[in-house]
């Protein structure tokens, strides 16, 4: 088939009342033909095995931070304990003030400024 | 598990693809990936990015066949996937040549990676792929189907879940463009 030919049955085959199924059925047979390349199966297959090890790897890997954060956490308890222990004997109570840090020093200026002595 | 499934009919094998066997879930790529390539190359062109789309869509179809219900052709399922994850691709694309490139979509045709497989085409394939690039994306879906697949404007129009109007005026508006595309071929 000419390469005029050929346009004309692509311009054809998009008629609304043409017969698509012969038009593409032609087109296939002057060599139009789209495949992926041979192993295309075995492709895909490979990719899906190999997505499905990788969950296992993220399943792993989540475990292994579970295991890290547990670690983590203990220690992190432990050091707060220690704090509190040493905040009580500093300050002999679990007062607010006592965890912020603050004196039980009232400031003169704001008692002057609110009782107006 | 049987050792072939040629001549079963797709429902056996969704099941025993569900069911976790390898070999009916080849079977089904086998028997569709004519259809996906069609779809995929004719709308990217033929590249090495096409046949990672073509993969793509099989394994997104792996993944969701469990709720497949088949209410419609398991080819329809699968040919949905396969125009969604394209279209996505063409944008992606598109997002990404309009940042690095200043005339967007007719330049990123010339990045496309040949499949030196393919590399002797015959001059059919050669007149419709560069047609078909030419094309806009929505119009190119349209003939895409047509031609490639043959199918009916009401089979495209259920597929692309379009209005048949809506197909039917794109069909004509992309024979025009063709039209004008293959005078300068």
């Amino acid at each position: 088939m000419k390469p005029s030919e050929i346009k004309k049955l692509i311009i054809g085959s998009l008629d609304a009342d043409s017969d698509t199924v012969e038009a593409a059925r032609l087109l296939e047979a002057e060599g139009l033909s789209f495949d992926f390349r041979s192993g295309f199966s075995e492709r895909v297959n490979n990719k899906l095995f190999s997505a499905s090890s990788t969950v296992i790897r993220q399943v792993e890997f989540v475990r292994n931070m579970n295991f890290a954060f547990k670690r983590i956490a203990l220690t992190g308890v432990a050091a707060i304990v220690l704090l509190m222990i040493s905040l009580f004997l500093m300050e002999g109570s679990f007062s607010v003030n006592s965890f912020l840090g603050l004196s039980n020093s009232y400031d003169e200026s704001i008692v002057c400024l609110l009782t107006g002595n | 598990m049987k050792e072939s499934y040629r001549q079963t009919d797709d429902s056996e094998l969704i099941k025993a693809s569900i069911e976790g066997d390898k070999l009916a879930f080849g079977e089904i790529v086998n028997r569709y990936q004519k259809m996906v390539a069609r779809t995929v190359k004719g709308m990217l062109g033929d590249s090495v990015f096409a046949e990672d789309i073509g993969q793509e869509v099989f394994i997104k179809l792996y993944y969701s066949l469990s709720e497949f219900r088949g209410e419609a052709k398991l080819s329809t399922y699968i040919q949905k996937i396969a125009i969604n994850l394209t279209l996505n691709e063409i944008k992606r694309r598109k997002r990404f040549f309009s940042l690095f490139s200043h005339t967007g979509d007719d330049e990123m045709h010339e990045y496309d990676v040949p499949d030196h497989d393919h590399e002797e085409k015959r001059e059919a394939s050669e007149i419709v792929n560069k047609a078909l690039l030419k094309l806009d994306p929505k119009f190119r879906i349209i003939v895409a189907m047509r031609m490639l697949q043959g199918y009916s404007t009401k089979e495209t129009a259920d597929i692309l879940e379009l209005p048949l109007g809506t197909v039917l005026s794109r069909l004509s508006r992309a024979q025009e463009q063709l039209k004008v595309i293959l005078d300068k071929l």
